[in-house]
């Protein structure tokens, strides 16, 4: 089974490393955000240091949303989601693939937007960095489990993918909360030990809505 | 059921909700103490949170009728999840809209980030979303299916949402805290305001499920007729 | 805490749940109504020419 995971998912990967279409207009939008969020915020400058947690990681689910549009987008104008439902294979298997294609896609979109944040905001950050990635990926990874079933359901609408941000942000509200209260944990925060119960609250969020996706990533296909 | 059974039961219970609603009324202004410290702005609370409960209610009907439609696939489950769902947004736009005015005068402020309001607020966001799907799909089949995994999903993330916000408010506390028990002498009044809001949640899916009813024969005779529209 | 003006918000809220309420069944009513319309409207129509079946 995980050989064809890995099947779907390599195809999502080549595709995307020969255009490098949807990584840059990630990384685009998400530094765009940055800016955005800097003249937004002017009043708060001196004390910035504060808010970066929340404007990460709405650059991360902004940047994450568009990854997850371009996925089925472009799946549904070629008629490829056709051929690769034909392929011999659980659909549930296309749902692992994808996510996990979203989910690589958006974490290298973080790691891209997090180093420019740093010099945007003067932050350093050194021995912070490897929670700092344990947080993004969980973060990550349960918001394209629920986001890839959610993408292929309003790419079936009749708004496409203008829909998806409509129905996904109340969803993954869960996960924008524990990520970002996590993060602010590692920058701000006096103690690790509190992260404990947001990372706990993310991976339950993640396993839940992995598992109630897969299962249900059938039915959203049937064309 | 037929039609006439069905009107008799509609005034059945239109009966026992006028009655119910005067009973409450009176429990809720009679036959409750008057508060400590909100005196009897309080009050509202009896109506305010029967609300919420019974909009989490029509949301696990929803959830329900979701599961059963995916199972089955029979229409009737589909127009029952958009019945509930569509009363349940009613119910939580009360309780959002009563909130607010029971909040200002206590605590002079309109919205507070209350665990239980911002809850309520994510829930109504969330129904809408499931409205929202339901609106841009075309084919009725095709609708029934996607309406109903988001109704699942909504309603497994409903829990996770107000644990999670509950939680970052204990990060953040403010100065307004919700009440937590409920003096005794408030529960008659608390429980006839409950059931009679019950009977008023039956009542109305009941009403919007026959105009659904209505909705989906239409469809079908036009579809017999092989008109295009 | 003044009770004139408690009593203003205790009104308010009262009068909204009735608002809500009735608008809400207000309009379940109006679309039966319309619904109830077309489909009496679209028997009769099939009764009459029956034999209007548009070929595909």
């Amino acid at each position: 089974m995980l050989g064809k995971v890995w099947a779907v998912l390599r195809k999502d990967l080549l595709i995307e490393l020969r255009t490098k279409d949807s990584l840059n207009a990630m990384l685009f939008f998400g530094i765009v955000v940055l800016v955005v969020f800097n003249f937004a915020l002017e009043s708060l400058r001196d004390s910035i240091r504060t808010a970066v947690p929340g404007v990460l990681w709405v650059s991360f689910v902004f940047s994450g949303t568009l990854g997850l549009n371009r996925m089925f987008a472009s799946e549904k104008e070629n008629s490829c989601l056709q051929g690769l439902l034909m392929a011999p294979m659980d659909r549930g298997i296309v749902y692992l693939g994808k996510t996990l294609a979203a989910a690589i896609f958006m974490f290298i979109a973080e790691i891209a937007i997090f180093v420019c944040s740093l010099i945007f905001f003067n932050l350093t950050v050194w021995s912070e960095i490897p929670w700092l990635i344990l947080v993004f990926s969980v973060g990550t990874l349960g918001f394209t489990a629920v986001g890839t079933l959610l993408s292929a359901i309003s790419v079936n609408t009749r708004m496409r993918e203008v829909l998806l941000p409509l129905i996904l942000f109340p969803v993954v509200l869960p996960i924008l909360v524990n990520a970002v209260e996590a993060t602010n944990i590692i920058l701000n925060g006096p103690d690790y030990r509190a992260l404990k119960l947001p990372l706990a609250i993310m991976t339950t969020f993640t396993v839940i809505f992995g598992t109630v996706s897969y299962l249900m990533f059938d039915f959203v296909l049937e064309d | 059921m037929d039609l006439t059974k069905q009107k008799k039961l509609d005034a059945f219970l239109l009966g026992i909700l006028l009655i119910g609603m005067i009973l409450a009324l009176y429990m809720a202004f009679l036959g409750a103490p008057r508060e400590r410290t909100m005196g009897d702005l309080q009050r509202i609370f009896y109506f305010h949170v029967p609300s919420g409960i019974v909009g989490l209610l029509a949301f696990a009907a929803n959830f329900v009728a979701s599961v059963m439609y995916l199972i089955k696939k029979d229409r009737k489950w589909d127009s029952l999840a958009l019945s509930a769902a569509e009363v349940g947004v009613m119910f939580f736009m009360i309780v959002l809209v009563t909130g607010p005015i029971w909040a200002k005068p206590v605590w002079f402020v309109w919205w507070t980030w209350s665990p239980r309001l911002t809850s309520s607020l994510v829930l109504w966001l969330l129904y809408l979303a499931y409205m929202l799907v339901r609106a841009y799909v075309p084919d009725p089949e095709r609708r029934a299916v996607m309406s109903a995994v988001f109704g699942i999903i909504a309603f497994l993330d409903a829990p996770i949402v107000f644990f999670s916000i509950r939680w970052w408010r204990d990060m953040h506390p403010s100065a307004m805290i919700e009440k937590g028990g409920i003096d005794p002498a408030m529960v008659p009044a608390f429980l006839t305001c409950s059931l009679v809001f019950l009977v008023l949640l039956v009542y109305v899916i009941r009403r919007r499920l026959f105009l659904e009813s209505a909705r989906v024969e239409l469809e079908r005779l036009e579809r017999a007729a092989n008109l295009v529209r | 805490m003044e009770n004139v003006d408690t009593m203003h918000y205790l009104f308010a809220a009262y009068a909204a749940i009735w608002i809500i309420l009735a608008i809400y069944l207000f309009s379940i009513q109006s679309r039966e109504k319309k619904l109830r319309d077309e489909l009496r409207n679209l028997r009769e129509f099939l009764e009459h020419r029956p034999d209007n079946r548009k070929k595909a």
